[in-house]
């Protein structure tokens, strides 16, 4: 499998750029400063709106309902922009810096609990996902929580500091995980303390920092693809990952403050 | 018997609790006086060495150098509320050496072996990606050469490119 650099979306953010989200129309989905933006396929923005505060994160449900991590709280926006709800809750304690759905469930990561909080559909906790482990929580010296859900629901949380993307049962139970250590193979995440940020689609997408770089693993945790590197700016970290029903991948550089789209290419 | 302090005394004195603080990470380090409320700290975000993997910019070795004293006065400590406790940290393995057969880099960073660690809590001996480290610098060994924080710099603050060293009341400083 191989990628290529199809497109850049400038969301004419000014300070920062902290997710993406696509929907099951292809439309794009970017949170930065204290909005969110919506593009259309093309690339074309469709639509802006503000919210209470600045967005670290940027999900979108089935029914077009639009989720925005923030600090302490999540705001739940209806595909025009309009506020319907806002969700404050003790086991929001942290930044929200991913949002996420499997089944009737909302699924939130928390870097206060270092955890996804998962929720009904009218914000009432259910349980939390990657507390059950050695070390009591993900391990993340980047603060950032991020994860993909899969189409089976199971739940892919990055757990930078073991190098790995770990698979949860929404219940919370660990199921598997792929990836190890290794500074130099590009099959392996290098640095500190990587992935930083996942998404599933037919595949594991993951994004690495110092330095940054996009990945693709299959499911046994086979390296597909490296779909991004020299592109980045070196000192981007963090950076959101999504992808479409078509394969197409959408990476938000930190720094440059762009999504850069990438489209596989078959040998 | 002369008893006034020769230069390097004076030197060595004030720069008794030098401390780099930070491994990894946000690194920075002190050069501080013993006596003194002012101390010597580098930014880390100027640091050319801090970024270096990220820019590409060329190491610099001025802090081991161009300091008075015969060892560099620069010394290195961990600064756990901000950094640490990592499995594979950078600062304490050479993460592009060769991966061994447990899973690490084969090779440690510190060219005089000046960083141990151990684990905090209950040690996974099955798992050692469970773990949580401690590290710990000995002072009598280290030069100040700032791989560990990818830092270095007094006679250093005058020839950093970067002006990352800079002095700051002490109850500012790290």
């Amino acid at each position: 499998m191989h990628y290529r650099h199809s497109a850049t979306i400038s969301p004419q953010f000014k300070s920062t750029l902290t997710g993406v989200a696509v929907d099951a129309h292809g439309q794009l989905y970017a949170a930065g400063d204290s909005s969110i933006k919506l593009f259309d396929p093309a690339g074309q923005l469709r639509r802006s709106w503000t919210a209470s505060q600045p967005v670290l994160s940027v999900g979108v449900a089935s029914d077009g309902m639009v989720y925005a991590g923030e600090a302490r709280q999540i705001e739940v926006f209806e595909g025009t922009g309009k506020l319907v709800h806002i969700w404050r809750n003790p086991k929001l304690a942290g930044r929200v810096t991913a949002i996420g759905f499997t089944g009737d469930s909302v699924l939130a990561g928390d870097t206060w609990d270092r955890a996804i909080q998962r929720f009904d559909r009218n914000g009432t906790f259910l349980n939390s996902i990657g507390k059950d482990n050695p070390v009591n929580g993900l391990l993340i010296p980047n603060g950032v929580v991020d994860f993909g859900v899969a189409a089976d629901g199971a739940i892919y949380a990055a757990n930078p500091g073991k190098h790995r993307v770990e698979r949860y049962a929404p219940a919370g139970q660990l199921l598997g995980h792929i990836g190890r250590f290794d500074g130099n193979d590009p099959t392996g995440f290098s640095g500190c303390c990587n992935p930083t940020n996942v998404a599933i689609g037919g595949a594991i997408y993951t994004t690495e920092k110092a330095g940054p770089r996009a990945k693709m693993y299959d499911f046994e945790g086979k390296l597909s693809a490296v779909i991004a590197a020299d592109l980045f700016d070196p000192n981007s970290k963090n950076m959101d990952i999504a992808v479409n029903g078509n394969g197409c991948v959408y990476v938000a550089d930190t720094v440059k403050l762009a999504i850069f789209v990438f489209e596989p290419v078959n040998a | 018997m002369n008893e006034d302090p020769t230069r390097r005394d004076v030197l060595h004195t004030a720069v008794r609790g030098t401390v780099l603080a930070v491994l990894g990470g946000g690194a920075g380090f002190l050069v501080r006086k013993a006596n003194g409320q002012i101390v010597w700290q580098v930014d880390a975000s100027r640091c050319i060495n801090s970024r270096l993997g990220e820019t590409g910019v060329p190491a610099c070795n001025l802090c081991t150098t161009e300091c008075v004293v015969a060892l560099s006065a620069v010394r290195a400590v961990n600064e756990h509320a901000k950094c640490g406790r990592c499995n594979i940290c950078p600062a304490y393995f050479k993460i592009t050496s060769p991966v061994n057969e447990r899973g690490y880099p084969s090779e440690k960073l510190c060219p005089r072996d000046a960083i141990t660690r151990r684990p905090i809590g209950k040690a996974d001996p099955d798992d050692p990606a469970n773990n949580f480290y401690e590290y710990v610098i000995d002072e009598s060994k280290c030069d100040g050469c700032g791989k560990c924080v990818n830092c270095n710099r007094c006679s250093i603050a005058k020839a950093c490119p970067q002006s990352a060293v800079v002095q700051l009341p002490r109850a500012q400083a790290i």
